[in-house]
């Protein structure tokens, strides 16, 4: 703030100014969209914009009945961001233990349980339903996959939820096998 | 001072960069910031060649603990509350990125700069025509008020 008298001094400072500003860039490009700091747990939306996962989790969790990007207002989605994983992250943690848990990479696999883009189910009850269909039996292992993280926050009334679901469709089973047994 | 809180944090930063590169017409009340990171108060002069050129107004942001996801409380204070159809003479605005589209990735320095062309582009002086009801039933808390955005482009 102080202020140059001689011209060189003055133009000396622009050029340090100009360096200072490219740096900063630099810098900001890999800043949270959120909470401007560096991006931890580094997420991308579809749509391009970076952020924190724990910060556009919580984003997510503020408007839950209207989710867009905070950025450019794409809509977006728990199930459509990236992670992004640098070098020298190879710590053997997985992300998705961490709360909130971050999205996982997905890679797509034959049998994969990625389960329905564009279907907002909750993932737990589509699975079910469609594993009793096939074989009263599916749904068993099919459950267990369902359980795992999905961005949920770990909260007892979901748990119970599903403890309550998996009793259920124990006893459905139950009956299904005596009826076939019967019939 | 360890163990700052995200949303101080961000308003520390905001007010850094504010302060560093102010958009122009804009001053921070630095100091007051500092003391109470909570409340800023932001003096305005209205754009050269506008109908509020020349004027001077101060805006006042108040942040809640969940800011940035929450949108901050912000209303025209002191002597001057310009003349705006979108400004109550409480210092309320009817400006929908302060509730319904508000988004994190605002900041201060952006819903000033909202504000300063939202007076800039204001054809006629005039108070909003709801203005003297609305000053006598409503909230002190303008985010409490159910607005019905008439028009974004005036
Ligand atoms: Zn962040
Ligand atoms: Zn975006």
């Amino acid at each position: 703030m102080a202020t140059t008298s001689s011209e060189s001094d003055s133009s000396r400072k622009n050029t340090d100014n100009k360096e200072n500003e490219s740096k900063d860039e630099q810098n900001n490009m890999f800043e949270c969209n959120i909470c401007l700091d560096n991006a931890k747990d580094a997420v991308v939306s579809v749509c391009g914009h970076l952020f924190c996962w724990p910060c556009l989790h919580q984003w997510l969790e503020t408007r839950s009945s209207r989710q867009v990007c905070p950025v450019c207002k794409a809509v977006i989605s728990k199930d459509k961001v990236i992670p992004i994983y640098g070098r020298g992250n190879t710590k053997q943690e997985d992300p998705r233990n961490k709360v909130p848990p971050r999205p996982a990479g997905q890679r797509t696999e034959p049998d994969a349980n990625t389960g329905f883009p564009g279907f907002n189910f909750g993932d737990g009850g589509f699975h079910l339903s469609f594993g009793i269909g096939a074989f009263p039996f599916g749904f068993l292992t099919s459950f267990n996959f369902s359980d795992r993280p999905h961005g949920v926050p770990v909260g007892g009334q979901l748990q119970q939820d599903d403890h309550y679901l998996s009793k259920l469709f124990l006893w459905i089973a139950v009956i299904f096998i005596v009826w076939l047994l019967l019939a | 001072m360890a163990g700052k809180t995200p949303s101080e944090k961000r308003l520390h930063k905001e007010l850094i960069s504010l302060v560093k590169e102010p958009p122009p017409g804009m001053i921070v009340d630095a100091d007051q910031a500092e003391q109470n990171l909570n409340t800023w108060t932001i003096n305005m002069q209205g754009a050269e060649g506008t109908l509020y050129d020349g004027e001077l107004f101060q805006l006042q942001f108040k942040f809640g603990s969940s800011y940035p996801f929450e949108s901050p409380e912000v209303t025209f204070v002191g002597q001057n509350i310009p003349v705006h159809p979108h400004v109550y003479s409480n210092g309320h605005i009817c400006l929908s990125i302060l509730t319904d589209d508000w988004s994190p990735a605002l900041s201060v320095q952006s819903v000033c700069l909202s504000i300063i062309s939202m007076l800039s582009s204001c054809k006629e002086k005039k108070r909003p025509p709801d203005n003297s009801f609305y000053v006598k039933t409503c909230n002190k808390n303008p985010k409490k008020t159910k607005w019905w955005y008439h028009d974004d482009k005036v």
